[in-house]
């Protein structure tokens, strides 16, 4: 379009000049620039109708598994001299073969194939348009259309390999799962002893006790393991991302959650997730293959967003968390959030937080300035007492250095130390 | 192919302005001409997109002031139909580079440089035969002339200018 303009500019000067100075020949030598100008006149691409079709080889991945995009161009309308196509890849994902725009010359009836594959980090992508720009052989008329094939693709989060997470929920399910009851029967954990009935097992009989008591039979009782609720709570506060040398907080916690969701729901137990930040995304309590699904897609999009109403915990619909079940908070936590947790314990929610370390993860970041260290030992500090307080009003934590593996941080947090370990002083978790 | 004609299109243009201005005994006007090649080939190694226009624009001002000062016609010519086509090879080789991938890449330019002759050659035979043909106007008729130039060239670039995207 400037060289269109240009072209005419400098007609006109030549016109202007050859007419003031009276000289022919001046005007004579904007000929040429007309001819060209006629030119681009004369073969001017008319509105291109161009049809579009895009095939992704897969609507869903994993982070980091290339996806190949295909999409293919068919001309319904005249011959196109030069044509630029461009298919517009969504922001954060990267090309890695292929090419996503092409030059060429389209006939009528031609189809162009554009192929490539892209590979981004954990998101919802929507891909929709295609650029097209024909324009003459000279490059002075142009025409643009944009054209939709739209498609959408979700990369999900990474989900690591965790061992058993140990969990102690007040209320259970009546199916068998791995989590401790508070109910006797069959299980592996002695619970009590009480009075025989007729049907139990011989093995069970508390020889020792029943001794003493002549007239009486005695049975011990085990603690029963069942499945339990499990409420996911992702803290999606635009305060709880920090991002550091292109790192994000926020991305740790979103594979902490996807995680521990496979864990749970692979032990059984009926697992919902509830992303707290912008707005409230969540997904009912279920269990199975299914479920994980959804967790996982609901994970892809989760993004960190700022909201007047969601800026506290406090807004957190525990009626969407079954009575005296679990409830694992991800989050880096805050000192304003302690009394919502505490809230939380009140009506009798088992607690499990874990809490991705800013200070530590901010730290990595800053340089050896005195004043930096001195900020970072205070808020360590801070951290340190928020943490212990918690502790305190019951809830378990984990305070996770995201450098080192999650399943790591886990286990040493919740994991049981043993008895030998503990009887010579070891092993106490400060 | 582009790169080597662009390359030949700069040279011919220098040529024919540097050989018109000595011819007319202008030497010193010799120099910016050969100032403004170097300009144009430094610009494009270095991949400054203005540098073309600007030139282009510069050497069109040395033809129309050789034809000013009486130099050679043809030379003068010459010079501005290749500055003409350097200026748009110029463009169409950036038009390509900007592309990773380009179908039939030698067909293009084929077709390209075919058009490109086609329209060179007829504005430079147009622009004799405007100059060889000899019609006496008066005042009024060449400025009625001029004016309906310039009023149908307004309407046609608006015309231009509202179809182009």
């Amino acid at each position: 379009m400037r060289r269109l303009l240009f072209l005419s500019v400098l007609v006109y000067v030549l016109l202007i000049l050859g007419l003031a100075t009276a000289n022919g020949v001046i005007i004579a030598f904007s000929i040429p620039l007309v001819i060209h100008l006629a030119a681009a006149l004369f073969f001017a691409p008319q509105n291109p109708q161009l049809q579009v079709i895009r095939t992704l080889n897969a609507d869903r991945v994993s982070q980091g598994v290339p996806v190949t995009i295909s999409v293919s161009i068919t001309n319904h309308g005249p011959h196109l001299e030069e044509v630029m196509l461009e298919d517009v890849v969504p922001d954060g994902l990267e090309v890695m073969e292929g090419i996503s725009h092409v030059r060429c010359e389209m006939s009528s009836g031609q189809s162009i194939l554009l192929e490539y594959s892209v590979r981004g980090i954990r998101g919802r992508y929507l891909f929709h348009d295609i650029r097209v720009s024909a324009s003459d052989r000279l490059g002075l008329f142009h025409r643009q259309v944009v054209l939709h094939a739209p498609a959408h693709l979700t990369i999900l989060p990474h989900v690591s390999w965790l061992r058993r997470v140990s969990i102690r929920p007040l209320q259970t399910h009546g199916y068998a799962g791995p989590v401790p009851a508070r109910i006797g029967g069959s299980g592996v954990d002695f619970f009590g002893v009480r009075a025989y009935q007729a049907g139990d097992p011989m093995r069970w009989i508390n020889w020792r006790l029943s001794a003493r008591h002549p007239h009486a039979f005695f049975t011990n009782e085990f603690e029963q393991e069942r499945i339990a609720d499990v409420g996911l709570i992702l803290d999606a506060r635009l305060r709880s991302e920090v991002r550091v040398n292109g790192q994000s907080l926020f991305e740790h916690a979103v594979h902490a959650t996807a995680s521990l969701a496979n864990v749970f729901l692979n032990d059984g137990n009926r697992v919902g997730l509830l992303v707290y930040g912008g707005y409230l995304d969540w997904i009912f309590p279920g269990y199975g293959k299914l479920q994980r699904e959804r967790i996982l897609q609901a994970l892809a999009r989760a993004e960190p967003g700022e909201s007047m109403i969601f800026d506290k915990l406090e807004y957190i619909p525990t009626r969407f968390f079954p009575a005296r079940s679990q409830i694992v908070l991800i989050s880096p936590l805050w000192v304003e959030d302690l009394p919502i947790l505490i809230r939380l314990r009140a009506r009798g929610y088992q607690l499990l937080v874990i809490s991705q370390d800013p200070v530590s993860f901010e730290a990595q970041g800053l340089g050896s300035d005195p004043k930096a260290s001195l900020a970072m030992r205070i808020a360590r500090l801070e951290r340190t007492l928020l943490l212990r307080k918690a502790h305190q009003i019951g809830i378990q934590i984990v305070n996770w250095q995201v450098d080192q593996s999650f399943d790591h941080a886990v286990h040493s947090a919740l994991g049981r130390i043993p008895l030998w370990f503990r009887a010579v002083g070891l092993g106490l978790r400060g | 192919m582009i790169r080597k004609l662009w390359y030949i299109s700069l040279g011919c243009v220098t040529f024919a302005l540097v050989i018109g201005y000595a011819i007319g005994g202008l030497w010193i006007w010799t120099l910016p001409i050969i100032g403004l090649a170097v300009l144009w080939l430094a610009g494009q190694r270095r991949g400054l997109k203005w540098v073309a226009s600007v030139d282009f624009t510069l050497f069109v001002g040395f033809a129309v002031i050789g034809i000013w000062q009486e130099l050679s016609f043809a030379l003068m010519l010459l010079g501005m139909i290749a500055a003409l086509a350097a200026w748009d090879m110029d463009y169409f080789q950036q038009r390509l580079e900007d592309m990773e991938r380009v179908s039939q890449r030698e067909v293009l330019e084929r077709k390209y440089l075919q058009r490109l002759l086609i329209i060179e050659v007829s504005g430079a035979v147009l622009t004799f035969t405007a100059v060889s043909l000899t019609v006496t106007f008066s005042f009024g008729s060449a400025l009625l002339l001029g004016l309906l130039a310039v009023i149908g060239l307004s309407r046609t670039i608006r015309f231009l200018r509202h179809e182009s995207d």
